[in-house]
């Protein structure tokens, strides 16, 4: 392959780089070598690149950096403003003010503050403290009552489910007959066991004790008992 | 680069930190690309500050397909500095005092003997010189090239040229760049 000067100083770049194809590389090597015109061009450009690539990164001043800062988003305190406000978008902090606001308001509802009618009075210290003092203690006997109650209706419940399972129990439980209560019987039958008759007398007190809580029942409750 | 788009994502969003992110990032290229075209320190800051005014205001055109933010920076950097070449080609005629200041250049200075070291940055300075006397056609792409350290296809993409126009203009511009230099007396050894 033969290589001239124009072809040497238009594929210098690509020699230098390592472009060249290995055909074209020896090419320009054997070229340069025997010219005297190419010779040099190629040291003084190669020299020149190699001063190039020496060429370290200049420091921009400190100042640089802020002075855009400003240029584009105002001053220093402006930027920290807007960036406050910008993180006050954030749902962390938007469902925590939401949480303190809830808690703030049950507090509020729990000593007794109206919110209908909204008074200065309400908020003095003094007053929170005596109705909240107030409200824990009705809702505490509120909820002894409810215990209670509960307790009281889950006890005839039980009561019925056994006497319902079992009627021939219930049958032979219950005296068709109060017995006579005086000591010592003269008509020849035998007296309920003593176990029998409270038992008898609890079971009678109980639905009593039903009919007047639920009224509504009392109709099927009688014709139970008159069976 | 992905995480450029991201923080021009987040800029276009309205989060300021990311801007200042951006902004640190690429504080230090923009500026040497500026100092290496017009070699005065003072208007590289100046132009470095152009050009993030003008990203900033043109941040919704950025597109991260149509190449990395890096890119669209130098574009925009080229665009300025060539603008900013045409507006003063008039007024540069001496350069003041300050701006013959040497500055100081953090590659691998450290451990360098300080004979060494004023002999590179003495080469460094001439260099410099020899850069701003050329055209500004050869001159910006020698920079991206020899510089930035750019490949061909981003060059071409900043300078809107076809390829092989831009291997040409950095060919001339080497050769030009080794002769200035001879000029200067600067020799091979």
């Amino acid at each position: 392959m033969t290589w001239t000067c124009e072809q040497t100083e238009a594929r210098l770049s690509d020699y230098l780089d390592g472009l060249l194809q290995p055909a074209e590389h020896t090419a320009f090597d054997l070229h340069v070598n025997t010219c005297e015109r190419c010779t040099p061009l190629v040291a003084s450009v190669s020299h020149a690149l190699g001063a190039l690539h020496k060429l370290g990164q200049v420091e921009p001043s400190p100042r640089l950096v802020d002075s855009i800062l400003t240029a584009t988003q105002g001053p220093q305190t402006w930027r920290n403003a807007k960036r406050w406000l910008h993180g006050l978008q954030s749902p962390r902090f938007v469902y925590s003010v939401v949480s303190v606001a809830a808690t703030f308001l049950l507090i509020l509802t729990a000593s007794g503050f109206s919110l209908r009618k909204p008074k200065l009075a309400d908020l003095a210290p003094a007053t929170i403290y005596r109705r909240a003092d107030s409200q824990a203690h009705i809702v505490y006997a509120r909820s002894v009552k409810f215990v209670s109650d509960l307790r009281v209706v889950y006890e005839i419940q039980s009561r019925m489910n056994e006497n319902e399972q079992n009627p021939a129990v219930r049958e032979e439980a219950i005296p068709q007959t109060a017995p006579s209560k005086d000591p010592g019987r003269t008509d020849g039958t035998n007296p309920a066991a003593p176990r029998q008759q409270n038992r008898a007398n609890d079971v009678a007190r109980n639905l009593q004790i039903l009919a007047a809580e639920c009224p509504l029942l009392t109709g099927s409750f009688g014709e139970r008992s008159s069976r | 680069m992905e995480q450029d788009a991201q923080l021009v994502q987040q800029c276009l969003q309205g989060e300021g930190s990311a801007w200042e992110e951006l902004v640190r990032r690429h504080t230090r290229r923009v500026f040497n690309i500026c100092y290496r075209f017009t070699g005065n320190r003072a208007e590289s800051e100046d132009l470095s500050q152009d050009v993030f005014l003008r990203i900033y205001r043109t941040l919704a055109s950025y597109r991260s397909a149509h190449g990395g933010f890096a890119t669209w920076m130098t574009s925009v950097t080229r665009n300025l500095l060539i603008d900013h070449y045409r507006r003063t080609k008039r007024d540069r005629v001496t350069d003041s005092l300050e701006d013959k200041m040497p500055v100081v250049e953090n590659k691998e200075s450290a451990g360098r003997r300080p004979d060494e070291q004023a002999l590179l940055g003495e080469l460094s300075g001439q260099v410099q010189s020899a850069l701003t006397r050329l055209s500004p056609e050869l001159r910006e792409a020698v920079i991206l090239r020899d510089l930035q350290q750019l490949e061909y296809g981003e060059i071409q993409t900043i300078l809107a040229v076809p390829e092989g126009t831009v291997k040409s203009r950095i060919n001339r511009g080497r050769i030009e760049l080794a002769r200035v230099l001879q000029q200067m007396g600067v020799r091979p050894a």
